[in-house]
Formats: C-alpha cells, structure tokens, sequence
C-alpha cells in the first residue's frame, strides 16, 4: 500500500512538474501577446499625436481659406467649361 | 502480493526515482561543479552561474521625458514634443549567405528595397515618389559602408575576418502607424530571422502655430555636425523665445521593464514606470489676437505707402497688452520682402526706433506728476512770437523746433490734441537734467523688458546725452527738447507699451509673457507686478487719458481726424469716446551696418480701449527707408485700431474660448482630441508596404 502512495505521490510530481512548465510556457506567450497589444497601442498612440496636429493644422484659418480659394477656383473653371 | 511482484514493483520505481536523482545530479554538476567563467572583452570574468543566464534575459527600455509644453493663454498648444520611434537596425549574416556570399548581394538589396518601400508605407506621404528614393539611396550607401561591400569576395564562403553583424539607424522620426507597422513586419520575420529592429521613444518639437509666434515662443532646432573623424553629432542651438526657459527642460526619464525569450524576442512584464508628465507653460499670449495683429500689420504694410505695393515699408511691428495684468497678448513682426521668418529680427523687441511724438503723453504726465506743469497753463507756441525767441532760439539749438501747422496758445491738453512739437519743447525745458534722467528709468527706457528674451534690444537715450562734461546750457539746447518730442532716444515697440503702462498703473509695472507653469498638476502662477511702485495722481492721469481720448476724434486740429474718419467710413465705428491714442511721425538718420546713412521715418501710433477706463493698449510701429512724408495717423493707427477693436469683441465672447482646444500631456498618457482626421490610404499608391512580409511578432 505504502509503495502504491509513494507511486501516486511521484506521479503528482511529475504532473505538477510538467503542469508548472506548461503554464510558464503559457504565461510566456501570454505575454508576448500583450507585449504585442502594447506596442500596437504606443503606434497608434504616436499616429494619433501626428494626425491630430495636422488636423490641427489643416484646420486654420489660413489653411482653410487657401482651400476656400481653390474650392472658388475649380468651380469658376467648372462654369467657364460648361459656358462652353 | 507475491515475491516476484514485489520486486518488479520496486525495481520499476527504483528506475522512476533514478530519472530526478540524475536530472538533479546533472543539474548541479552543470551549475556547480562545472560553473565556470567566461572573460569578456572588457577583461571582466563572467560567471557562468544561473542568475547571469536570468540577467541577460532582462530588458529595460528607456522612455525619455518630453520638453515642457507651451500653450498661449487658453491653453492651445504653441510648442510641445511630438512621441516618435527612433528605429535602429542590428542585421546579422544569415548562415546560407556565410556559407556562399553570391547570396549576400541580392539578400542586403532586398532588405535596401524593403526598408525604403517601408518607410513611405503610409500613402499620405507628401512627395513620396522622391522620399522613397532618397531613403533607397541613402540605405544602400549605409550598406554599402558598414558592410565593407567593395573588400567582400563575389563567391566562396565568408571571410572569416569580414565583419558579420551591423548596426545602423533607419530612421530618426517615426510616427505614422504604417510605416511602424510595415518595419516591424521585418523585425525577426520567417523570411529575415536575423534582422533585429529596435524602436527607441523620442521626440520631435513641434510648432502647430510657428508661422505666427516664431519670435516669442521661439525654436530650438538640432542640426547635424559631421565629425572629423566620421559619423556625425546632433548639436541643438538657435534656442530662443520661451523655449529657452529652464522650465521646459525635459524632466527625469522613465523606464520599463520586459524579458526576452530564447531568441531574443521582448515579451511584457511592465507597462512604464514613473512617467511623468511634461510641464506646462502657459504664455499670455492669445492665438486668436496674434493671428489678428499678424493679419492687420500684413494688411497695411502689404498694401504699401498710398496704396502702392511697390512702396512698402522697411519693417512694421504691432504689441497689444493687457494693462490689468501686463500680459503681453500678441505681438507681430514684418519685414519687407519675402525672408525666411526666422531669419529676421523680431521687431517688437529686437527693432529699435525712434519714437517721436508718442512720447508726448509720457513728458506732459511726468511734468505734471512732478510739478513742472500746470496743466491750465497757456502756452503761446507759435515760432514767430517772442515766447519762442526768448525760449527756444536762443538756446542756439542746431536743429529749429517746429510743428506740421502753425499753433497759438495752447495748453498742455492742446498741446496734445495738435502734437506741437514747440509746446512740448516748452515742458521739457522746464524739467531738469536730473529729472530727464528719472523720467527714463521711470519709464524703462534703455531697461532691459526683464521678459528673458534673448538678443532683446534695449535702446534707451544716447550714450553721451547725460554726459557730465555736457553743459547744462547745451544738455537743454539739444538734449532736453530732443527728448521732449521723442528725439535723441530709442526703443522698441514693447518698451513704449511697457512705458505706458507705468503711466496707467504704477512704475513699477511690468510686462508678462508667462501667466505660469503647471508641474504635476501643480500651478505655480507668475505674478503680475501690476500697481507696484510709486503710482501717478489720479488727475495726472485722467488729464492725459482725457487729451488721448481727444486725439482719435472728428476735432479739426486733432492729429488721430483721417484716422477717426477713414474708421467710421471702413468699419462704421465712431472712435471717439472709445479709443484714445496717440499719433506719432519722426524722421531721423540710420546708420547701416555698411557705415552708410539713410533717411528713415517712421510712423507710429499708441491706442487704448475703452478710452474711459484703459484695459487693452496697442502699439504700432512702421518704419520706412526713405524721406517721404508718413504719418503715423495713416499708416500705423489703423492696425493698432483694429486689433483693439477685435480685442474687445473677443472678450465679448470670451468664456466660450476658455476651454484648451488641445490637451496634450507626455509618455503614452498624449491623447489630441482629433479634429479633421484625414482618411489614410487616400490617395493612390501600391498596396501597403510590408503586408506581403511574414511576420511573427505582429
């Protein structure tokens, strides 16, 4: 009986042993996934950074005006062309 | 249980049990008995223990802190540090190319092609075409150079003395999400295992308003220095305007930690530690007025002199000022021609000139604090009568004092309201040489702004005007009358708004460029030195304001009448009763650097609004390279009007703008509020870089 508890008891061992390993190995990739999210949130964190500056940019008075004046400019074209 | 069975039992768990005593016995001969040391090429030992194998999986990635931000007074951003990736390569010589280099040409062309297409992955880039080819070039030449291409054999195996791994930079300054994405595709891939690319936090200083607030927020700019021996240094210089503050020096860097896997690939541990945010300065600039004071002086100085484009002026600058605060609320720079701005000095605090007639109200508020004056006195300023004689002639003056139009008897109000030059010669002479020179530091003539803007002009009377061995007879023939109508002294435009702000709220006012700093979360306010120092009677000032106020009106003797008329034509506004100002023309010889001297005049004009109790003052300067007649009235009051006019429908309307526009903050904590977004992938362009590349990692 004693030896059949000590088998069982190794058996646990070694289960316990390679569960260990697995769940490490699974932590592992675990966090390469997260590793992997992280580093996606930080690109698009430095993307949103730029597009709202050339929103921004893209927004003044003097940029908008100048895309105003082009605007007025095709349409003056597009009329001229149809006047023909 | 049998004998036999008994023994197969203990003999099968005998041999279990031998497997851990001799993993455990391996395990120990390896670490212990067999643990020995390596030595580094620095000639230190490595010990070849299991906590160096731990070490060398650990990582650290440091994450710079950002230069401070600066916004203006509403918290729109003028300055601050943009997060991007420097993107830096380690390429090791895959084993197929070691063992027959005919591989290796082709195989470091494909990774030139890859990287360059990689970094024009985003279609939005402007000039792409060019960018690519530039980057191809510039890759190939780096190849080239760290991997000795023109010692390395056509064929046969690699020269064991030929270098095998290379480091090199990729880029500098990445922040589009496709070309990060397209790069890191190429980081330890199936198809370029030996490709190593790390991405490095930095920072990119960006101006969203540059064009407008060069001169006072400033730059700081890093140019590249080649090195003697090779390579090449950044060298940051060229700092100025708020930028220079210590303030904004970037603060403690912060780190994260993460581990590598047996091949060298990151996986997370920590997010990073210790961030902090970057400071805020908050200038007193407004955007909305600066972008109106840059319009306005554009305006007029484009138009040219009688509206002739072809006669502009030399330079022109406009200051508008919060007199409750002395917050400096926009200041504009022009100069003729098409420079680069930053090129150029930046007139309102760079550009001295004389001021002329403007400093009239400055002499009669003096005079009067100190009792030189009576402010009902009569004086009779006509050049022909013997007042004039007995005064003035016969001083023996070089120069003869006059006035544009013949004036009568006049008080110290219509000596204002007609701006005789005679009249004020009249209260200067009856000051003395010493209160001449405590009228200039009361005004801060010659005194430095105390605003710390480098390469600031002080200006101020001339060097031998005080002179000891000056006689008191010549000081008052020249000097004393001189100083009276604005001669024989310069300043800046923001001096003349700092002067007449003592005259308004104490003489030991100051001006502001800085509200405060916030430092994690903490606002630490700059105090205004509003109302400090020794303060004017309170008729001495309401007498000048009342003659300012008279100025911009329809009287005929008025010198602000074109102004108070071409207003009401323009805009429909009556300015009288609400502006009052003061026009000023003086005409005065420049020498240039070349040691020639020409003919300048310039035209200038203070305003105050609202005239009955001054909260905002403009100051416009234009100065011109030659001798034809400009008027301070035509040419400098109307921007100066303007602006003030736009100031106080501003205000009108100002708790809507008192939300930022842009919160921006450091590390991963920057997050703009999107506005106008444009839609990647707009314009054509082939498919998406990298997307054919295997990646394992992303």
């Amino acid at each position: 009986m004693r030896w059949l508890i000590a088998g069982l008891f190794f058996a646990l061992a070694v289960a316990l042993t390679i569960a260990t390993a697995a769940i490490r190995a699974q932590n592992i990739a675990e966090r390469r996934d997260i590793q992997r999210v992280y580093d996606d949130v930080q690109d698009r964190d430095k993307d949103l950074i730029r597009l709202g500056y050339e929103g921004l940019e893209a927004a003044s008075p003097e940029r908008l005006a100048q895309l105003h004046r082009e605007w007025l400019q095709n349409e003056l074209l597009r009329q001229q062309e149809q006047v023909q | 249980m049998k004998p036999g069975e008994l023994l197969r039992i203990r003999v099968a768990f005998g041999a279990l049990a031998v497997v851990p005593i001799f993993l455990a016995g391996w395990l120990g001969w390896l670490q212990v008995a067999q643990a020995g040391t390596l030595t580094r090429r620095n000639g230190k030992l490595l010990p070849l223990v299991a906590s160096t194998a731990d070490r060398q999986g650990r990582r650290f990635e440091k994450v710079p802190a950002p230069r401070g931000t600066v916004t203006d007074r509403f918290g729109f951003v003028l300055a601050a540090d943009c997060a991007i990736y420097e993107v830096r390569a380690r390429i090791t010589v895959p084993l197929k190319c070691r063992e027959d280099v005919t591989f290796f040409r082709p195989w470091v062309k494909r990774i030139v092609d890859g990287f360059s297409l990689a970094l024009v992955a985003d279609p939005d880039i402007s000039d792409r075409a060019a960018v690519h080819a530039k980057h191809r070039k510039r890759l190939t030449d780096t190849m080239n150079r760290e991997w000795s291409l023109a010692n390395l054999p056509t064929s046969g195996k690699w020269p064991k003395k030929h270098t095998q791994v290379v480091e090199f930079l990729v880029s500098s300054s990445i922040d589009r999400l496709m070309v990060s994405d397209a790069l890191r595709a190429y980081h330890m891939s199936d198809a370029y295992p030996t490709i190593v690319l790390d991405f490095l936090h930095g920072f990119r200083r960006v101006y969203p308003e540059r064009a407008l607030t060069h001169g006072l927020i400033g730059h700081c700019n890093s140019f590249k220095v080649e090195r003697p021996s090779g390579g090449f240094d950044l060298q940051t210089f060229g700092m100025c305007g708020l930028e220079t503050f210590a303030g904004l020096e970037p603060r403690k860097s912060a780190s994260r930690r993460y581990l590598a896997d047996g091949r060298r690939r990151s996986y997370f541990v920590a997010p990073v530690r210790e961030a902090t945010n970057p400071a805020v300065l908050q200038s007193t600039i407004d955007i909305e007025l600066q972008r109106a004071a840059v319009r306005e002086l554009t305006a007029m100085c484009e138009a040219g002199m009688r509206l002739d484009p072809k006669k502009k002026a030399q330079w022109g600058s406009l200051v508008l000022i919060e007199l409750d605060t002395g917050d400096v609320l926009a200041s504009a720079s022009w100069h003729r021609g098409k420079p680069r701005l930053e090129a150029k000095s930046y007139t309102p605090y760079q550009n001295l000139f004389e001021p002329g007639s403007i400093v009239k109200p400055l002499v009669l508020s003096y005079a009067y604090e100190v009792g030189a004056l009576d402010w009902d006195h009569e004086y009779d300023c006509n050049p022909r009568h013997a007042t004039y004689r007995e005064r003035i002639r016969k001083l023996g003056r070089r120069n003869s004092v006059t006035d544009d139009h013949v004036c009568e008897i006049l008080t110290p109000h219509g000596i204002l309201l007609n701006s005789s030059n005679i009249g004020a010669a009249y209260i200067g002479l009856q000051l003395t040489r010493e209160q001449w020179q405590d009228y200039m530091a009361a005004y801060g003539f010659g005194r430095s702004l105390g605003l710390n803007l480098p390469s600031e002009s002080r200006g101020g009377n001339h060097p031998r005007s005080f002179a000891p061995d000056i006689p008191l007879r010549s000081f008052r023939a020249n000097s004393a009358i001189s100083f009276s109508f604005g001669y024989e002294l310069t300043a800046t435009a923001l001096q003349v708004a700092r002067a007449y702000m003592r005259m308004f709220k104490g003489l030991g006012a100051e001006l502001r460029l800085v509200r405060g700093l916030e430092i994690d979360g903490q606002w630490h306010p700059v105090p205004a030195k509003q109302d400090t120092g020794p303060h004017y009677r309170p008729a001495v000032v309401e007498a000048v304001r009342r003659a300012m106020t008279a100025v911009v009106s329809n009287d005929p003797h008025a010198t602000g009448r074109h102004l108070h008329a071409a207003i009401l034509k323009e805009l429909k506004v009556d300015l009288h009763g609400l502006i009052g100002g003061k026009t000023g023309t003086a005409a005065s010889n420049v020498r240039l650097r070349d040691g020639r001297k020409i003919s300048a005049r310039n035209a200038s004009f203070v305003g105050f609004l609202p005239a009955d109790n001054p909260r905002w003052l403009a100051v416009c300067v234009l100065q011109k390279d030659d001798s034809a007649p400009f008027y301070g009235g035509s040419y400098a009051a109307p921007p100066a009007v303007k602006l003030l006019l736009q100031c106080q429908s501003l205000a009108e309307r100002g708790p809507l703008r008192q939300e930022s526009r842009l919160s921006l903050g450091g590390q991963t904590q920057l997050a703009p509020s999107g506005v106008g977004f444009r839609s990647p992938g707009s314009q054509g362009w082939s498919a998406p870089v990298g997307a054919g590349v295997p990646s394992d990692t992303r």
